[in-house]
């Protein structure tokens, strides 16, 4: 059934295309150009894609190194959960942060019922768009960024790219890897469905939280809360 | 769209008893300012959106004019990923195959994604029928499954339903006792409460696609709520439901129409979610589905795309048109009779399921064009409205009465000397006729019109007359 449904239908599709060969094709393709991208919000991307993250309803915290990342962490999770439990993917930039020093007590796998706030790695962050990028795997069960209340990204600033065509030149897609699943994530989960309001935490996380380590550049945090027009809140810019 | 047996009303009686509840008309008035602001604010901020939508437009041509091979592609691809890539020519044959994969996985539970094309073949009723549970776990589209309705917005269904009207839905069918659910947030939270054990009981997930990507065969499924991905991620068996010519050639292509999509849809830079799948869970992996299928419909779409409407198939389904008709606005989705409604609507049913079966959409249209001018992918939607019309007239569509006064019409727009003597005649008629109230009550042959208002008299004369008159005085 299936199979001569296709037949006819590429048969049809055959008659009506071009005709032209894959090569003049790809020529042809080329000629079209690069799309434009979103007017920048600044020129460095680094504060850029912070200022994104504050626009999309996310909040940042900055840490300098992977033990300021454990603090921030627990700092999170005390003050919006009251309680130090987390559930981690299996990555191996997650089991490698000093867990015991930040007071922190991770289960490394995947969410559970009742659990209420994952950690996920993500190599890339877009400045265009404030959205983390998420490739699924064993490192990375796709349910501890679908499933929690309190959703919390750890990101490196080396990670953050220009644009969303950067991520597709980015080299493992380009060696030819295809994740099964690969989620820009671009803020809590949301819905305008009842009436045209906003309401945050529709079937994901009610929060996300992006964690941005290694070197800030000076004052690209203040920088970033200027242009999304979020106030400072200690180290932590939080809506 | 084979599967209506039953025609309901025409789009004009629909049409009127949408206008005849005022709280409707109020919350239709409500969206129809809200929803361009939105839009506008992010397109103005954006810079090149002029730029964008011509090389998307330019792109999907591309893609159109080369669908043997990028289909072909993407063909091979996915199966190297490891879907299993199924063609339908027709609704029947797009639910007959997902039915069958259920009854393969012995499937009672299904979690369904938010998807036109389903809408279209109307595949969970086709699904119920054969007694699977199957849950919409798209907040709009879940609202409009516990009315018994079909959405009324292709981006938004159940924007036309009140908070109250909702509260009712929800306790009706939730029986978690007393409780307030006044506010969106209440009636968001239960949905969340509800549906979680759904997601994670459900055998088998369906979700649709924004796009397919030719050269490495994901799908691209954008979202808000997340639902879309919890259907594509928790089930062991996930089934995409598309059409054929939703190509993209590359991952950078799907990067232009992110930006086109979210900002023409919802007034959004980003949406929350922008997902990308391209097969079963790989070797190691604990979680994700163990099978995947990809299935493609055709549904008169290779028709089309040999046909004079080809740019039709340029539509993303952001639903701009929509929010921006005039008379969708006044009308609601739902007096469009078609899961496809307002401007795009208007073209594409008649497209889908025949020109005789929704003879009154393409003249639901005052050429404003408005939804031209928003549509990311720059459709000629009123042309393509006209060009029906005229192949209704062809056709010999719609009452005769109306088609007799068209070629009346017609022959008298031919004739440019009697068509100015009979205007100069009727409108010195008219103004003697107004010219004690400065309105008419009565007029011969648009009682439509004068039945709810009166008709102003005209003031002055025809336009062609008037034009004379100012070229006198200019030469003068």
């Amino acid at each position: 059934m299936s199979h001569d449904s296709r037949k006819k239908s590429l048969a049809r599709i055959r008659g009506l295309s071009s005709g032209l060969d894959a090569q003049t094709i790809a020529q042809e393709l080329a000629r079209l150009g690069a799309a434009p991208v979103a007017q920048p919000l600044d020129p460095d991307p680094i504060v850029c894609f912070m200022a994104n993250v504050l626009r999309n309803q996310g909040s940042l915290a900055l840490a300098a190194d992977r033990r300021e990342v454990v603090k921030a962490i627990g700092k999170y999770l005390y003050r919006h959960l009251r309680n130090n439990r987390l559930v981690a993917g299996n990555d191996p930039h997650l089991a490698a942060l000093p867990w015991r020093e930040g007071g922190v007590l991770p289960r490394f796998g995947e969410i559970e019922n009742g659990e209420k706030a994952a950690l996920s790695y993500a190599h890339w962050g877009i400045a265009e768009t404030g959205a983390t990028v998420l490739g699924s795997g064993k490192h990375n069960p796709p349910a501890n960024q679908l499933l929690p209340e309190h959703h919390i990204v750890l990101l490196e600033f080396e990670g953050i790219i220009p644009d969303l065509e950067a991520f597709w030149r980015a080299e493992p897609l380009r060696r030819g890897e295809r994740p099964r699943g690969i989620s820009f994530i671009a803020g809590p989960s949301s819905t305008g469905d009842i009436e045209a309001q906003l309401v945050y935490g529709a079937h994901g996380p009610k929060a996300w939280h992006v964690i941005l380590l290694g070197k800030a550049p000076p004052g690209a945090l203040e920088r970033a809360r200027q242009l999304a027009g979020v106030p400072g809140d200690g180290d932590e810019a939080a809506l | 769209m084979t599967e209506q047996p039953t025609p309901g009303p025409g789009f004009i009686d629909a049409a009127s008893a949408a206008l005849a509840d005022p709280a409707a008309v109020a919350q239709r008035d409500m969206l129809a300012r809200k929803t361009p602001l939105l839009r506008q604010q992010v397109v103005d901020e954006f810079g090149e959106f002029e730029a964008l939508r011509r090389h998307v437009k330019r792109l999907r041509q591309h893609t159109l004019d080369n669908l043997d091979h990028y289909l072909r592609r993407f063909e091979l691809e996915a199966t190297h990923n490891g879907n299993r890539v199924h063609f339908a020519a027709d609704s029947q044959e797009m639910n007959a195959i997902v039915l069958d994969i259920c009854r393969q996985h012995g499937a009672r539970r299904i979690a369904k994604g938010k998807s036109m094309v389903t809408e279209e073949t109307e595949l969970a009723a086709a699904l119920q029928r054969e007694r699977l549970e199957v849950v919409e776990t798209d907040l709009g589209e879940y609202i409009v499954q516990l009315a018994g309705e079909k959405p009324a917005h292709i981006v938004g269904p159940a924007r036309h339903k009140s908070i109250a009207q909702i509260r009712e839905l929800f306790l009706a069918a939730h029986p978690l006792g007393e409780r307030k659910l006044d506010k969106a947030e209440a009636l968001v939270a239960e949905a969340r409460q509800v549906m979680r054990d759904h997601f994670l009981n459900a055998e088998i997930g369906i979700i649709g696609a924004n796009a397919l990507i030719a050269e490495n065969g994901y799908t691209m499924l954008v979202t808000n709520e997340g639902n879309g991905d919890l259907c594509a991620n928790l089930p062991k068996v996930l089934i995409v439901c598309t059409t054929l010519d939703r190509l993209l050639p590359r991952g950078e292509d799907a990067a232009a129409l992110q930006r086109l999509l979210a900002r023409s849809a919802t007034g959004q830079r980003q949406t929350c979610y922008t997902s990308f799948y391209s097969g079963p869970r790989r070797e190691q992996e604990s979680s994700g589905p163990l099978e995947t299928h990809i299935v493609l419909l055709d549904n008169r779409r290779s028709e089309i795309l040999a046909s004079d409407y080809r740019e039709m198939l340029q539509c993303i389904r952001c639903g701009a048109c929509l929010n921006h008709c005039p008379i969708f606005a006044a009308a609601g989705g739902h007096a469009y009779g078609s899961v496809y409604p307002g401007p795009m609507g208007s073209v594409l049913a008649p497209l889908l399921d025949s020109l005789e079966a929704h003879s009154e959409l393409p003249d639901a249209c005052t050429a404003c064009g408005r939804c031209e001018e928003v549509c990311p992918a720059a459709i000629p939607l009123p042309d393509l409205l006209r060009d029906l019309r005229h192949d209704k007239s062809r056709e010999g569509i719609g009452p005769r009465g109306w088609r007799r006064g068209l070629r009346l019409h017609a022959w008298l727009a031919a004739r440019p000397a009697l068509y100015q003597s009979l205007s100069q005649f009727a409108i010195r008629s008219l103004n003697l006729l107004g010219r004690r109230r400065g309105v008419l009550r009565f007029l011969p042959f648009a009682s439509g019109w004068t039945g709810a208002r009166d008709f102003p008299s005209p003031q002055r004369g025809t336009f062609m007359a008037q034009y004379r008159k100012e070229q006198d005085r200019r030469e003068s």
